[in-house]
C-alpha cells in the first residue's frame, strides 16, 4: 500500500516537474504583455487569442510554419527515398573490394563528425551555388544530414529480414529488383516509418543551420523565425510565448500520434 | 520455338547485366548527395582552416597557425572549459536520475505507459522553444521564481544576469529536456536483461541494494555506457538552446564551444579561425568518442 502511494507521488511530481514550465509558457501567451511583467499572475486573468492572432498577421508566423513543413517533408522524403536503396545495397550485394562495407564504414564516419564541423563550408558552398535563403539550399542540406542516420538505421532493419523471402521470389521470376520492391520493402515498413518519424521530428526542430543559411522570413523554418522575434523585440513576453506554443505544438502532437514507433525507434537507435 | 528460347536467354542476360548492375545504381544517388553536401564541404572546411580571412575574404595561407592560436586563445580555452563542465555536470546529472527513475519503473504497473507519452513531451519540443519556456521561467520580471520571491515580499530573482547561476540555469535546461532520453533507453536495457540472476539473487536472501550493485549494474553496463556516449557527444554540440537563453552570457560565463564558434565565423568574420576552431572540436568529439568505444568493447571482453 504504502509502495503504490510513494509510486503515486513520485509520478506526480514528474508530472508536476514536465508540465509546470510548459503550462507557464502557454499561460503567459493568452496575457499581456503588462499582466506578465507587473502583475504576476498565475493564470491568465483576462485571457485573449491577441498574441496570435498579432503573431500571424504582424510577425509573418504563418510564413515560418510553411517554410518549416515544405522544407522538413521534402527532405526527409528525398533522404528516405535515397538512403533506403543504399541501405538495401549495403546490406545485401558483396561487391569487387568490398566496396559496400567501405561506404557503409565512410557514411558512419560521417553520422559521428558533430555537424558544427560542416557548417561553415555549407554556408560557403550555398552562398557560392546562390542558394542562401531558398527553400532549395535547405532542403540540400537537411537532406544530407539525414541521409547518413536513414542509411545507418534501414540496414540494420534490412539484415533483419531473412535473404530466403527474396530468393524465393527470384526463383519464381522476380528480378532482383522487383523482390526488393514486393517482399523486402513491405516488411520493412516499421524500420520506415521509425526512420521517416525520427527524421521528421530533427528536421523540423533544427536551428544551427537554419540560422546561418537563411536570413528573411521567405525561408526561415519555425526555429529560426521564432529565434528572431526574440532578438527585435526584446521583451515582448507575450509574443514569444504564443510563438513557443503554436511551434512546439505542431511537433508535439505529431510525437504523440506516433509514440509507439518513436519510443521503439529512440531506443532502438540507442540500443543497435 | 528456336526464336522464344533465344529471347528469353537473351532476356535472362540482360536482366543478369542489370542486376549486376543493380547495386551501383543503388548507391548512387547517395553517394552524390553525401560527396556534394559531406564530403566536398569537410575538405573545403579543413582548406579553409589554413587560410587568414578579414571580412569573411580569405587573404593568405598561413598553414596550421589557427590550430595553433586556438591554445593560446583566453577565449577558446575559456569556452572549452565552460563546455567541458557543462557536458560533465548535464550528463551525470540526467544519468543518476534517467537510472533511478528507470529502476523505479522497471516492473510494469499501470499509468507506465501514460508516465512514457509524458517524458517524451520534453524531448520532441523544438529545443528554440524549450529555451524560451526556461527564459520565460528564469525572467526577473516575469519569471516564476520572480513571482515566488514576491509574493512572499521579496525581491525579484536575478538569474540569467549572474554568471553562475545562468550557467545553472543552462545544466538545468539540459537536464530537463534530455533526463527522459537517458531514462527510455535504460528502461529498455533494464527490461531486456533475463530474469534468472534476479531470482536467484533474491532467493539467496541479497537486499536491493546488493542485487543493484551485483547484478543489474554490471549486465546494464554496456547499455548505459552507450547511453551516456551519446548524450555526451550530443551536449558537446550544444548550440539552439544557449543561443536563445543567454547567448553564451552573462560575459562568458554560458559561452559554450558552439556560440563561440558561430559568433567568430558569422559575428567577427574570420572564416579561417572558425573553421579550425570548429575542426578541432569535431576532432575532439571523435577522440572521445573512439576512446569511450574502445573501453566499452575491453569491458565487454571481460
Amino acid at each position: 500500500m504504502s509502495k503504490s502511494i510513494a509510486r503515486a507521488a513520485i509520478i506526480s511530481l514528474l508530472l508536476g516537474v514536465v508540465f509546470l514550465p510548459i503550462y507557464w509558457m502557454a499561460a503567459a501567451s493568452f496575457k499581456s504583455n503588462k499582466e506578465i511583467t507587473q502583475e504576476a499572475t498565475l493564470y491568465p486573468h483576462s485571457p485573449s487569442f491577441d498574441n496570435y492572432i498579432r503573431l500571424m498577421s504582424q510577425k509573418q508566423f504563418d510564413e515560418f510554419l510553411l517554410n518549416s513543413i515544405v522544407v522538413t517533408s521534402a527532405s526527409v522524403a528525398l533522404a528516405l527515398a535515397a538512403g533506403t536503396l543504399a541501405a538495401y545495397a549495403i546490406a545485401r550485394f558483396r561487391l569487387p573490394f568490398r566496396l559496400e562495407r567501405a561506404v557503409g564504414l565512410s557514411l558512419l564516419t560521417l553520422r559521428i563528425v558533430p555537424a558544427v564541423v560542416i557548417l561553415i563550408p555549407v554556408y560557403l558552398l550555398m552562398l557560392e551555388l546562390k542558394l542562401l535563403d531558398t527553400w532549395l539550399g535547405l532542403i540540400i542540406t537537411y537532406t544530407a544530414l539525414n541521409l547518413t542516420f536513414c542509411v545507418w538505421m534501414m540496414e540494420s532493419f534490412f539484415r533483419e529480414i531473412p535473404v530466403d523471402l527474396e530468393e524465393a521470389a527470384m526463383v519464381d521470376g522476380d528480378s532482383r529488383f522487383t523482390a526488393f520492391r514486393r517482399i523486402t520493402l513491405p516488411l520493412s515498413a516499421p524500420g520506415l516509418v521509425a526512420t521517416a518519424i525520427f527524421a521528421v521530428i530533427v528536421t523540423f526542430n533544427e536551428f544551427m543551420f537554419a540560422l546561418v543559411l537563411t536570413a528573411t522570413p521567405r525561408a526561415m523554418t519555425m526555429p529560426r523565425g521564432t529565434a528572431t522575434l526574440i532578438g527585435r523585440i526584446d521583451t515582448d513576453w507575450a509574443s514569444m510565448s504564443a510563438a513557443g506554443v503554436l511551434g512546439a505544438l505542431p511537433i508535439v502532437i505529431f510525437a504523440l500520434l506516433v509514440q509507439r514507433h518513436l519510443v521503439r525507434g529512440m531506443t532502438l537507435g540507442a540500443l543497435k | 520455338m528456336r526464336t522464344t528460347e533465344q529471347s528469353v536467354s537473351r532476356q535472362r542476360v540482360q536482366k543478369a547485366g542489370l542486376d549486376l548492375a543493380l547495386p551501383y545504381l543503388l548507391l548512387s544517388p547517395s553517394l552524390l548527395i553525401t560527396f556534394v553536401v559531406l564530403v566536398y564541404p569537410l575538405w573545403d572546411g579543413i582548406r579553409a582552416s589554413t587560410k587568414f580571412y578579414r571580412y569573411g575574404k580569405p587573404l593568405r595561407d598561413v598553414g596550421l597557425e589557427n590550430y595553433v592560436r586556438l591554445w593560446f586563445d583566453d577565449q577558446f580555452r575559456n569556452s572549452l572549459w565552460v563546455t567541458l563542465r557543462f557536458v560533465t555536470l548535464a550528463v551525470a546529472i540526467e544519468t543518476v536520475l534517467g537510472l533511478a527513475l528507470a529502476l523505479f519503473c522497471q516492473r510494469e504497473f499501470r499509468g507506465i505507459r501514460f508516465l512514457r507519452t509524458v517524458l517524451i513531451v520534453p524531448m520532441v519540443i523544438t529545443p528554440v522553444v524549450v529555451a524560451i519556456v526556461f527564459r520565460l521561467i528564469y525572467a526577473s520580471d516575469a519569471g516564476m521564481f520572480t513571482v515566488l520571491s514576491e509574493s512572499f515580499g521579496g525581491d525579484p530573482v536575478q538569474i540569467l544576469g549572474h554568471p553562475t547561476r545562468a550557467f545553472l540555469a543552462l545544466v538545468a535546461l539540459d537536464v530537463w529536456e534530455w533526463t527522459p532520453l537517458m531514462f527510455l533507453i535504460l528502461l529498455a536495457g533494464l527490461q531486456s536483461l533475463p530474469v534468472e540472476p534476479f531470482e536467484a539473487a533474491r532467493v539467496d536472501g541479497a537486499g536491493p541494494w546488493r542485487v543493484l550493485v551485483d547484478h543489474t549494474l554490471p549486465m546494464l553496463g554496456p547499455v548505459l555506457a552507450i547511453a551516456i556516449i551519446l548524450r555526451t557527444i550530443d551536449a558537446f554540440g550544444t548550440f539552439d538552446q544557449v543561443f536563445v537563453l543567454t547567448r553564451g552570457g552573462p560575459g562568458e560565463a554560458t559561452r559554450l564551444l558552439s556560440i563561440f564558434g558561430y559568433e567568430t565565423a558569422f559575428k567577427f568574420q574570420q572564416t579561417g579561425y572558425a573553421a579550425a576552431l570548429f575542426i578541432t572540436m569535431g576532432l575532439l568529439i571523435l577522440a572521445l568518442a573512439l576512446v569511450a568505444v574502445r573501453l566499452l568493447r575491453r569491458a565487454e571482453q571481460q
